[in-house]
């Protein structure tokens, strides 16, 4: 039976539209599976010299067993918002003398060999090697790494769970809160009694049974789950939620825009995609903390800083933007047949940009902590965002033909929906450029030399507007055709 | 309304459409049949520039289609699912489309109205997203999205298939209205004879892509219908 599943699955794997998609892009997701898995050996490899280096006075176990609380919930979130759930097309086996049973084993089976799964055991199984060839005890050693990856896969499970039930999902996010609050008004500290949990899984090895029963009952739940909805209209369908009613109609006042606003608006509260990468744009926030905390970078390379405050504002543009017009790919052959002049369709989405890099700009308003230098060049980084990345983006958006499904969660490695090369060709002038134009001036003028500089081409962007925007959509004219059939292709 | 001229459109070389010449007048009801293949499809997306033709073009209203814009405003279609937004409900997406074609809310309201009974009670008001309907109540949003803001060119792609009989004689009688009374040019395609018989003033057997007959509907149409397809 399983032969006939392995057999199915491999033929989807191999006639999946990303696997058929360019060897360019094979070769960039065989190289970014690389790079990661060998960051993670890496990292488990040197972790306890490291840790050794940086706290003689504690044993690096000890260490590691104190925070890995942090690493477990980091994990929970992480899964939680990228992991997709492994469907497999149970319809047509469902009529088939198959068994449910072993149908369910094998669909949960097939959930450990996820990417997630994988990332654990390349940091912890090095790890565990470097402790055992620094003579700690075998016996501990192995069987803490088998609680480990029992941990692992209850998380996996327990993941399916919290996606499945909201119930789940409500009470994990509230105890999580809870502790997060607590440690940071100093009340409690969960750190303190979970390293001396994972302590005592190292120091007593036979409690490793515990994470193991923990992993074998939440698989049960999972088994048990599954089985009561194992029909059409049971867990396998998707849930369709009652829709609530918003009311966008104060956006009316952006005249002929409104509708496109309006539609993009919902678009991205109603669908599991675009909501995924308006999250990730949401981080982009904190991506100036790598920079300004460094006083290298503000005495000696002020010219990278201009590279963190486009980010800061830019997350949304980055994200999202390069992603147009593959959002509406699945009702595009309306758009284009329906009364919409293309010029319109495109500044809204000019306008949905420029909104969000204005929120995010207010929403980094705490960098004046860092001194208003730094402030002034966010603000200079999104007066260039809004005057050029956009146009940048959107022209980009022209030579992206790649469909998304809006309600999937985009898979780690395995989904390269609208993700192309071109892409990665057009992302490199949004970041260089804002480099380029602060560091000219900088260097032959001074520090306010540069900032005007990167405002003012900001402000010729908008000045030129119109200009751009033509250019643009004579572009997206053109290749309207390719649009519409590479969309309308089957996934 | 509707004037084609030696349009084709061939994919690496192999002619999948051909047509020398036609001419669908204004106020015309226009049945489009043939097998699986024939170009029906073909031709509705050429009419919506939607594929570049090979050679030749389409003018609407002297408008020529694949050149300018100017004819999607009086030109209306539902080809297939992909023309709805999954993630709106019906209203939501009729009032989109309103939108687009300068119809306010209340305009869109009064068309409803007029098509409570062909809703069945079970587009409006359900507090559902389009992608969760089934697919004859998807059909049924999407036929009417396509009647909004009283266009003069209407194309519908099979619009009979999926639909109950209910809706399927109650779209046979909105069709013909359109066309008799409004003077509205409506393109339809089916696989069922019996139904563009009944609709249609005039129907045309494609044929790998050929025009092989070119009928107006009369008592004798359908039996000449069912002869031509039973060889």
């Amino acid at each position: 039976m399983i032969k006939h599943f392995l057999s199915l699955e491999w033929k989807q794997f191999k006639r999946a539209s990303y696997f058929q998609k360019g060897l360019a892009i094979k070769i960039l997701l065989f190289l970014a599976v690389l790079y990661f898995g060998g960051i993670a050996i890496f990292m488990g490899g040197v972790m306890f010299f490291g840790l050794e280096k940086a706290f003689p006075s504690i044993d690096p176990i000890v260490m590691v067993n104190n925070y890995l609380i942090y690493w477990i919930l980091f994990e929970l979130m992480i899964r939680y918002f990228m992991q997709q759930l492994p469907v497999m097309n149970i319809k047509p086996l469902m009529i088939i003398p198959i068994t449910r049973n072993s149908v369910i084993h094998y669909l949960l089976g097939k959930t450990i060999l996820s990417f997630f799964n994988f990332i654990s055991l390349l940091i912890f199984l090095p790890f565990s090697i470097v402790l055992l060839f620094q003579g700690y005890p075998v016996m501990n050693v192995v069987l803490w790494f088998f609680a480990i990856m029992s941990i692992n896969l209850s998380i996996n499970f327990l993941n399916f769970l919290i996606n499945k039930s909201n119930t789940v999902f409500y009470v994990i996010a509230s105890v999580v809160i809870v502790i997060i609050t607590l440690r940071y008004f100093n009340i409690f500290d969960i750190t303190e009694p979970a390293g001396i949990l994972f302590n005592g899984l190292y120091n007593q090895p036979y409690l490793a049974l515990i994470p193991f029963l923990i992993m074998i009952g939440l698989y049960k739940v999972n088994f048990d789950f599954i089985r009561r909805g194992f029909y059409l209209d049971g867990a396998i369908s998707k849930k369709t939620k009652e829709v609530r009613a918003t009311d966008l109609s104060w956006m009316d006042r952006f005249g002929n825009l409104a509708p496109f606003l309006k539609n993009d608006i919902k678009m991205i509260t109603r669908n599991a995609r675009p909501k995924q990468v308006v999250m990730m744009s949401f981080f982009f926030l904190f991506y100036g903390l790598f920079f300004f905390t460094q006083s290298m970078y503000i005495e000696k390379m002020p010219y990278i800083l201009a590279f963190a405050a486009m980010f800061i504002t830019g997350g949304f543009l980055l994200s999202f933007g390069q992603l147009v017009p593959s959002w509406d790919s699945e009702y595009y052959k309306m758009l284009m047949s329906q009364n919409i002049p293309y010029r319109q369709y495109l500044e809204s989405k000019w306008y949905l940009m420029v909104v969000a890099v204005a929120v995010s700009f207010i929403l980094s308003t705490p960098y004046i902590y860092f001194g208003w230098d730094i402030y002034l060049m966010i603000a200079a980084g999104a007066l260039f965002n809004i005057g050029l990345n956009t146009f940048i983006t959107l022209f980009g958006g022209a030579l992206n033909r790649v469909p998304i499904e809006l309600n999937t969660k985009a898979k780690a490695f395995s989904n390269t929906n609208g993700f192309n090369p071109t892409q990665l060709l057009i992302a490199l002038p949004k970041m260089l450029l804002p480099i380029l134009i602060f560091f000219i001036p900088y260097q032959f003028i001074s520090f306010n030399a540069g900032l005007i500089a990167l405002a003012l081409t900001g402000a010729l962007g908008i000045v030129f507007k119109n200009f751009f925007l033509n250019k643009i959509e004579n572009i997206y004219q053109k290749g309207k055709y390719k649009t519409v059939a590479a969309f309308s292709e089957k996934k | 309304m509707i004037t084609v001229n030696n349009l084709s459109k061939s994919y690496n070389g192999v002619q999948v459409l051909h047509l020398e010449n036609l001419d669908i007048p204004k106020g015309q009801s226009f049945g489009l049949v043939g097998n699986n293949g024939a170009g029906k499809t073909t031709f509705f997306s050429l009419l919506l520039d939607l594929i570049q033709p090979t050679t030749g073009h389409i003018k609407s209203k002297d408008i020529l289609v694949n050149e300018s814009e100017a004819w999607k405003p009086f030109t209306s279609s539902f080809i297939d699912e992909s023309f709805l937004i999954g993630y709106l409900t019906a209203e939501e997406y009729f009032y989109f489309i309103g939108e687009l074609r300068n119809q306010n809310k209340s305009d869109v309201d009064a068309l409803l109205a007029q098509f409570e009974d062909f809703f069945h009670d079970e587009i409006l008001g359900k507090k559902k997203y389009l992608r969760d309907l089934s697919k004859g109540n998807q059909k049924k949003a999407g036929i009417v999205a396509a009647l909004i803001g009283n266009p003069e060119v209407i194309i519908l792609d099979e619009p009979f298939a999926n639909l109950d009989p209910t809706t399927q004689i109650r779209l046979k009688q909105i069709i013909k209205h359109l066309a008799e009374k409004k003077g509205v040019t409506v393109l339809v395609s089916s696989h069922d004879l019996l139904h563009v018989t009944d609709v249609c003033e005039r129907i045309v057997v494609l044929e790998k892509g050929e025009i092989v007959k070119d009928l107006q509907t009369s008592e004798a149409t359908l039996k000449e219908l069912e002869a031509h397809f039973t060889n």
